[in-house]
């Protein structure tokens, strides 16, 4: 891969993590399932 | 026009016309609940389920009534899941081929109709068996069922007959309705067909979940509500969904068998390549079904425990629970065949051979998936082992029998097995856009960030309590979606404008037409095993909790049992269909000319 290839390769995993942190998140809280409570001791 | 068109119809408007008749000779002369409860002064409306007793059950002949209407109903289903779905890919290919301008398209699509012909008596044959053998054998439950259903059976009735004509006429106008708009009027009459056969199917769907989690009535059967909220019942829609997906799914995986049995009867190389891409398109319709199959099979779950716990509990927490272990199985041999077709097609192309490395990784992950989704939580062990043991859980194993780890399993069995089917995609294609480079980075972003996703969110599942491990599960759905249609996405600029190479149909070795072969039998087997648990699901009850099953068996047969009798319909419904591939090859198979006689000798010639 070429230098041009890898720095858009790195900006992809951004991305990509970025979007799938933002869709799980949106998936719990619509199921009502608050993240962060989750492991909270009961 | 020759006799053979005539016959199937026929047959089925026989068999449609003795449903009818059994229908109403079984509302008006069997014994009626209902009607003895309006000579008793009460409502047929209000009058509750039946309570039989065993005495009410006939016996003939010695026949065991459950195994008998079993046989026949999964012979049914088989058949009916099969020409129910092979029109909705038929059309969809005859689209394709109008869309394309692509003549090939267009013949595929009819040879698939041509092998739903042969099986479509063979449906109705065995739909009227059923019915005979219901009225037959459980009396009392078909006249609940009809009470509450009321009008609706004929309704079904009505609806085979049109199932029946439309799919007729869409398949014997092919020809006269091939070119220009008439062929937009062949495909409305494809569409036509399609919506009836859907609606019988969620007609007789609403009948067999209504079984299951019946609405519409009280708790004593008696009919409080319309036959709509009967048929609208709560299991009704995830019923719906999964049955449509898998039949699309099954469907393709037996043309793609009867694709595999061409291609190796054929001897002509032009022929053999029609069936071997026939035979990958197959492959692809089978999988494009098959990878929405356990989303839609965890909703029709997670809506069985939402109607009853105890329901839920005995299909995955009891001895029904060993079956899902078989059904990983199954699941896995499934898998394992499409990947293995699919590597194999690699030699279709030049470029292919650039692509076979990868192969070996993609394999680490099915088996692994697989070996994942076969381990079951509790082992069945001996006093000796359990003490060796330390329990019944194993202590590295055990954490893989729950569900995140199956979860996590599936999807990545899922997301591996798209790749497979990228590669060979990408291997007729050079690209030759300035974005290939850059697109084919962000898609290994995807595919690395996404599949670590799917495995966080297992391992989430492991350390939050029970109602987060089982929403967690929706996020690894959504990144397997997010990852194939992201991916395809992406391709499609990446591609734009490559070169294509040429695709060597044929060339594919007579061994990976085997695994065509798996598909269709493992797919089977799954079925009546599936098809096994949710009717034992109703435990001792015709209808759950309003009507009691009082017959002799009204248990849950023994696994060895319900295996054999499962095995015992899968060989002969696989014998069926030998028969019509059979039958589809003879309709084909044309006789040589005799050679003309020589002239007779005059009487003179004989003299000389």
């Amino acid at each position: 891969m070429t230098e041009r290839t890898w720095i858009v390769f790195l900006l992809a995993l951004l991305v990509w993590a970025f979007v799938f942190y933002g869709l799980d998140r949106a998936i719990m809280e619509g199921q009502g399932l608050p993240v962060g409570a989750d492991l909270m001791p009961r | 026009m020759t006799p053979g068109p005539i016959r199937p119809a026929f047959r089925a408007g026989i068999v449609m016309a003795s449903l009818v008749l059994v229908a109403a000779a079984a509302t008006g002369l069997l014994p009626d609940p209902a009607a003895a409860a309006a000579d008793q002064g009460m409502n047929a409306a209000t009058a509750g389920a039946p309570h039989v007793a065993r005495g009410d059950y006939p016996t003939i002949a010695g026949m065991s009534s459950r195994t008998t209407v079993w046989a026949l109903a999964q012979m049914h289903l088989f058949l009916a899941a099969f020409v129910l779905a092979v029109p909705l890919f038929s059309l969809a290919t005859e689209f394709m081929g109008k869309v394309t301008d692509d003549g090939r398209y267009d013949s595929m699509a009819h040879e698939f109709m041509k092998i739903t012909m042969a099986a479509y008596s063979f449906t109705a044959l065995a739909g009227g068996a059923l019915a005979l053998a219901l009225f037959l054998f459980y009396p009392p439950l078909m006249g609940y069922l009809l009470r509450v259903f009321r009008g609706q059976v004929l309704i079904y009735a009505l609806l085979f007959g049109l199932e029946s004509v439309t799919l007729y006429i869409y398949y014997y106008s092919w020809k006269a309705l091939r070119y220009g708009n008439r062929k937009w009027v062949h495909m409305s009459i494809g569409l036509l067909l399609n919506a009836v056969g859907l609606t019988l199917m969620f007609v007789a769907n609403g009948w067999a979940t209504f079984m299951m989690s019946p609405a519409g009535v009280d708790t004593t059967g008696a009919i409080t509500g319309t036959v709509w909220e009967a048929t609208r019942n709560p299991l009704w829609n995830p019923l719906n969904l999964h049955r449509f997906l898998a039949n699309i799914a099954y469907g393709g995986a037996i043309v793609g068998a009867y694709a595999a049995y061409m291609f190796l009867a054929e001897k002509d190389p032009a022929r053999r390549a029609h069936y071997d891409w026939m035979g990958y398109t197959s492959n692809f319709i089978a999988i494009l079904g098959f990878l929405p199959l356990p989303f839609a099979g965890y909703w029709l779950m997670a809506e069985i425990y939402s109607y009853s716990q105890q329901m839920g509990i005995t299909a995955m927490g009891g001895v029904l629970a060993w079956l899902f272990i078989i059904q990983a199985v199954l699941i896995g041999t499934i898998m394992l065949a499409a990947n293995y077709y699919l590597w194999s097609g690699l030699m279709r192309t030049d470029r292919g051979r650039k692509y076979v490395p990868y192969v070996k990784y993609v394999g680490v992950v099915i088996i692994g998936g697989f070996l994942v989704w076969v381990t079951p939580h509790t082992l069945i062990l001996t006093p000796s082992e359990v003490q060796v043991l330390g329990g019944t859980n194993h202590k590295l194993l055990g954490p893989l029998g729950i569900m995140p780890a199956k979860n996590t399993a599936v999807n990545l069995m899922l997301v591996f097995t798209f790749l497979s089917f990228q590669m060979f995609y990408r291997s007729s294609r050079i690209p030759t856009s300035r974005f290939a480079p850059a697109g084919n980075a962000i898609i290994y972003a995807l595919y690395i960030v996404g599949c670590l996703n799917i495995v966080g969110a297992g391992i989430y599942g492991y350390i939050t309590p029970t109602v987060y491990k089982v929403g967690a599960s929706v996020p690894q759905v959504v990144s397997t979606l997010v990852i194939i249609v992201g991916s395809v996405i992406i391709d499609i600029f990446r591609l734009r404008g490559a070169e294509t190479t040429t695709i060597h149909w044929g060339r594919m070795s007579p061994r990976s037409q085997y695994a065509l072969f798996v598909l269709p039998v493992a797919f089977t087997w799954l079925m009546g095993l599936m098809g096994y648990i949710r009717s034992s699901l109703r435990t001792y009850w015709h209808v759950y909790t309003v009507m009691r099953d009082n017959s002799a068996e009204a248990y849950i047969p023994t696994i060895g049992q319900a295996g054999n009798v499962i095995t015992l319909i899968t060989l002969g419904f696989m014998a069926v269909m030998v028969f019509v591939f059979w039958l589809s090859r003879l309709g084909e198979t044309r006789q040589a000319a005799p050679e003309p006689r020589p002239p007779a000798r005059t009487a003179t010639e004989t003299a000389r």
